[in-house]
């Protein structure tokens, strides 16, 4: 068993100074291209995926060329897990995580976390060429003891805008962070 | 009914049934969604670390589920249909390697307007252990 623990430290009363602040910023690293489209529908048997493969089919439904599939938007817009210029990770190190701003840059007293819900609008294309910045903000906290333990459902806004000023699409992500002691994670869900 | 976006919406009427898909979940599947994903979240492809959240085993993560409620809509709708909204996802159990996941669904609105027809759909991922996952969308059809 694991004592990993995540998330960034601190009191309530710095979680609650960060509601409807900018908690994360940054430009996902690559473009969308071809490769990285087929290997997202690979892993999911996705087949009938003419538009996203196939620029004539995408013409013929509409588009300008082939276009990622709209829950792409997540994956073009994580920013990179290491960069030129950082630091090389040892194994001492803990792994990186996904960059979850509500987890990692907002203070909490708590050491676990679980997403329980997503939603997402999506407003325009991504082609080939395309890249997307997000920018995540803090717009709920709502305290809560479950099972697991005494925490708060923070409520993480994200806008994802590519490089022609566009919004693409606007998530809500839904954490539940928590102080959970060891032995006590049976029936999170 | 698949592949033809205006064929469908034509004849989607509220109550109607999505076809169902199905995918099996190994621990390959799950690295390879890793690599074409972006979240490499260690409970996501690392049995330990997953078992000490309280899961059975390493478990499909949020972008995966959304990814093949998107497979669902796209495959029964067609090129021409425009997903507007995923969402609310909600996730109420594990989808560990070693289950194979239906997902399914129904129409539960049609607004049809003088250019084009909104859908509301409810999808839902059912496995071994009953139902994981639910899931709202709306599509904009023609």
């Amino acid at each position: 068993m694991s004592d990993l623990s995540w998330g960034l430290w601190g009191s309530w009363e710095e979680t609650q100074a960060c509601l409807g602040e900018v908690v994360g910023q940054w430009q996902g690293p690559d473009p969308v291209e071809r490769g990285s489209i087929r290997r997202w529908l690979e892993s999911k048997e996705f087949g009938a995926a003419a538009i996203h493969v196939d620029q004539q089919a995408a013409r013929e439904a509409g588009y300008s060329d082939l276009v990622a599939p709209v829950s792409m938007v997540f994956s073009y817009g994580i920013k990179s897990y290491w960069s030129p210029g950082d630091p090389p990770q040892s194994l001492a190190d803990e792994p990186t995580q996904i960059q979850i701003p509500v987890i990692f840059n907002v203070p909490a007293p708590c050491n676990k976390s679980f997403a329980t819900m997503i939603e997402a609008e999506f407003f325009a294309p991504l082609y080939p060429g395309d890249s997307v910045n997000c920018t995540s903000r803090l717009v709920d906290i709502k305290r809560k003891t479950l099972k697991v333990g005494d925490g708060a459902f923070l409520r993480q806004q994200d806008t994802y805008v590519k490089q022609t000023g566009e919004t693409v699409a606007v998530a809500h992500l839904d954490i539940f962070r928590f102080y959970a002691v060891a032995g006590e994670y049976a029936d999170v869900r | 009914m698949s592949g033809d976006g205006a064929l469908a919406q034509e004849r989607v009427a509220v109550g109607q049934s999505i076809p169902e898909i199905c995918i099996a979940i190994t621990l390959q599947r799950l690295v390879m969604e890793a690599g074409a994903n972006r979240d490499f979240s260690l409970i996501h492809h690392d049995r330990q670390i997953a078992v000490s959240t309280g899961a059975s085993d390493a478990f499909a993560n949020t972008f995966f589920l959304m990814g093949m409620f998107e497979r669902s809509v796209r495959e029964w709708l067609g090129p021409r249909a425009m997903i507007r909204k995923i969402g609310p996802l909600r996730m109420m159990n594990f989808n560990t390697v070693g289950d194979t996941l239906y997902f399914r669904g129904e129409v539960t609105g049609v607004q049809q307007g003088s250019q084009e027809t909104l859908l509301d759909l409810l999808l839902w991922c059912d496995s071994e252990r009953g139902r994981t996952t639910t899931c709202e969308v709306r599509v904009q059809c023609d």
